[in-house]
């Protein structure tokens, strides 16, 4: 009896615990959600109750360029994502793998990439990429999304190459498969949690690029990150419009988050986390 | 099925030495087990021979055909890895049927099924077919990898320590079963095993290697009875060979070693004297079984204190220090107690004895006298 009681006591607690953290955590995004909802006129009250209504979405969709900005967004992230799995994949088998002189202080060349703020190298790379012609332009962006993405790929698939056995390569090399049967047929499928959980990492940090985008794009590759402060100019002050906008933003990668969310945790805690 | 024929195989790996200078030849179907302690080079012989690593120099004959620089599929060898190597995505059918779905083994999808559960029955997992990997015990992983191995009837067998990860007593089970599988098998098998019993109990011959050398190729008689060196002496048998440096002295006719700082002389046994004649200071070994420790008073018997007892059931282990300090180790009956610090007196058989160079620590002499006897004696 006793017992029933402590651990049904410790399951309240936990729960009502748990639920203020969910509460604490996700506050920002319900407060996005009712802002989005909310008409001009209320957007400063503090109180819940407001009239919905659905204009913020109509103006952010009917009087500005954002659908295109999204699909430009989708397509520079996307094909970054893609970029960096065809680089990163054989790169971080190769540091896992053999051993090269300067083997750690390539990877780690790869890691410094994201020390340094971006805005710190992005006029050097605005007056670089002026001088190649690659200002706005989606080869231009794809490319310096690199900086993003690929050391992130890089190091969690590495440590997810480092944990297979060379065994099982040579295993399946003496069962009669050449090296790069070897690689799509045996590893490739054992680093897949890996593989997708770097992969939408990567996305979602291409995905919520803003500094590269703002000085390197322009009007025909602007990103939805970009063009969301349209909204706040110095005039007019739409937030019910920023809210829409960055609400829209949000779906694709919860969406995705939700669709691999198995491999992800998976993905996040093997392989990449260890001793 | 295949002989296999070695010549000169040399690895360095940057300026440490993998193996030098490894040659041997196996005659098809024979079982050929290396032996050798941890760090020998046993396992980059394996890698050699099934070109997962490329030598410095040196071939590799299969059936007479050259295999150098060939790839590992275009070999034909199997090997069963240390690690076992199987794929943990695949189900335990997957991972047998994985070669004979390969590019360069390929069989029609029904002689796949065919084979994989026969082998699956001998190998005794024939009701874990569809299980995972990760839901096997050691044991089941170990047969699973010996499984895929025999699926392909490849023409030599590599075997890399397969039952070092079981615990002792499925190992001595499987080494039985193992004994019993090839003779059914019949194929040209390496198998390296750093357990000097498997590497007899198994072997039809017994490579010695040490410090990537190969030291010994013999039968497992000979490489137990007759070992090229101290060192090979040393590998096989536990408790440890004892091994004292001994003076020999002409005694009339008879030729006589003293050993363990006492004045009483073993007597050589008599075919062993003309070999040793030239010789005066020698290295003598003897097995623990061979000192057989006596009550009461004997003028031939050497003296000692016991160290340490250790009893092992059938047997015991005695540990004595004997009257010039040197530590011996005894193999007696389980059934007799000896305490520790107690004064015993013990003879050592005669026939027992090998004789190694004072310098080379190469091998001399031992008596011919059929092993059978003495061990008897």
């Amino acid at each position: 009896m006793d017992r029933k009681v402590t651990s049904l006591f410790g399951y309240v607690s936990k729960s009502v615990l748990l639920a203020f953290y969910a509460l604490f955590a996700l506050f920002p995004l319900i407060w996005m959600l009712i802002l989005s909802f909310k008409p001009d006129s209320q957007m400063f009250t503090t109180t819940f109750f407001f009239d919905p209504t659905l204009d913020n979405f109509r103006a952010v969709f009917s009087q500005s360029d954002f659908l295109r900005n999204l699909l430009n967004n989708l397509i520079i992230s996307s094909l970054a994502v893609v970029v960096s799995l065809a680089v990163g994949v054989p790169a971080a088998y190769a540091l896992a793998r053999f051993q090269f002189k300067g083997r750690e202080d390539i990877a780690f060349t790869f890691l410094s990439f994201r020390f340094a703020p971006e805005i710190l190298v992005i006029i050097p790379l605005y007056l670089i990429y002026q001088r190649l012609g690659l200002i706005d332009n989606y080869f231009g962006l794809i490319w310096v999304y690199q900086l993003i993405s690929l050391p992130l790929l890089i190091w969690i698939l590495r440590g997810f190459f480092e944990d297979i056995s060379p065994d099982i390569e040579s295993a399946a090399q003496l069962d009669g498969y050449s090296w790069w049967q070897v690689f799509f047929k045996v590893l490739l499928p054992l680093v897949r949690p890996g593989l997708v959980a770097a992969a939408l990492l990567c996305f979602i940090f291409c995905w919520n690029a803003f500094t590269f985008t703002l000085q390197l794009g322009g009007n025909s590759t602007q990103t939805s990150t970009v063009s969301m402060t349209r909204f706040l100019a110095s005039d007019t002050v739409h937030y019910g419009w920023v809210a829409a906008a960055a609400l829209v933003s949000a779906l694709p990668e919860v969406i995705l988050a939700l669709l691999i969310q198995k491999h992800l945790v998976r993905g996040l805690s093997f392989g990449a986390v260890k001793g | 099925m295949a002989s296999v024929e070695i010549e000169g195989l040399t690895k360095w790996y940057g300026k440490r030495r993998g193996v030098e200078n490894i040659s041997f030849n196996l005659a098809d179907k024979e079982f050929l087990t290396v032996f050798g302690p941890a760090g020998a080079g046993k396992t980059t012989t394996l890698n050699l021979i099934a070109g997962i690593v490329t030598p410095n120099q040196g071939s590799v004959k299969i059936a007479g055909r050259n295999i150098d620089g060939l790839e590992p599929a275009e070999r034909n060898i199997a090997m069963v890895f240390e690690s076992y190597a199987l794929y943990p995505q695949l189900t335990v059918f997957e991972n047998m049927a994985f070669p004979l779905r390969s590019p360069k083994y390929k069989q029609p999808e029904k002689k796949v099924k065919e084979r994989v559960v026969h082998y699956a029955k001998v190998m005794k997992i024939d009701h874990l077919l569809d299980r995972q990997i990760q839901a096997l015990s050691n044991g089941q992983r170990q047969r699973t990898a010996l499984g895929r191995a025999l699926v392909r009837q490849p023409d030599v067998f590599l075997f890399d320590e397969p039952l070092s990860h079981l615990d002792a007593k499925l190992r001595h089970s499987m080494r039985a079963e193992l004994k019993e599988m090839r003779s059914q098998l019949g194929t040209t098998t390496i198998y390296v095993t750093h357990d000097y019993l498997e590497a007899m109990s198994l072997g039809d011959r017994v490579a010695v290697i040490n410090e990537g050398r190969i030291h010994h190729i013999g039968t497992p008689k000979e490489v137990y009875f007759r070992p090229t060196t101290m060192e090979v002496a040393r590998l096989f048998g536990d408790p440890e060979i004892n091994l004292v440096m001994g003076q020999l002295k002409a005694k009339g006719l008879q030729l006589v070693v003293q050993i363990l700082g006492e004045n009483v002389g073993i007597e050589v046994p008599p075919d062993a004297a003309e070999p040793l004649r030239t010789a005066n200071k020698v290295y003598v070994g003897f097995r623990p079984a061979n000192v057989n420790v006596i009550e009461g008073n004997s003028k031939t018997a050497f003296h000692g204190v016991v160290y340490s007892f250790e009893p092992l059931g059938t047997k015991s282990v005695l540990t004595v220090d004997a009257a010039d300090g040197t530590r011996i180790r005894a193999l007696i009956d389980g059934r007799r107690t000896i305490q520790i610090d107690r004064r015993i007196q013990f003879t050592i058989t005669p026939h027992s004895l090998m004789f190694f160079d004072a310098d080379t620590h190469r091998f001399l002499f031992r008596s011919k006298v059929p092993i059978e006897e003495v061990a008897n004696g």
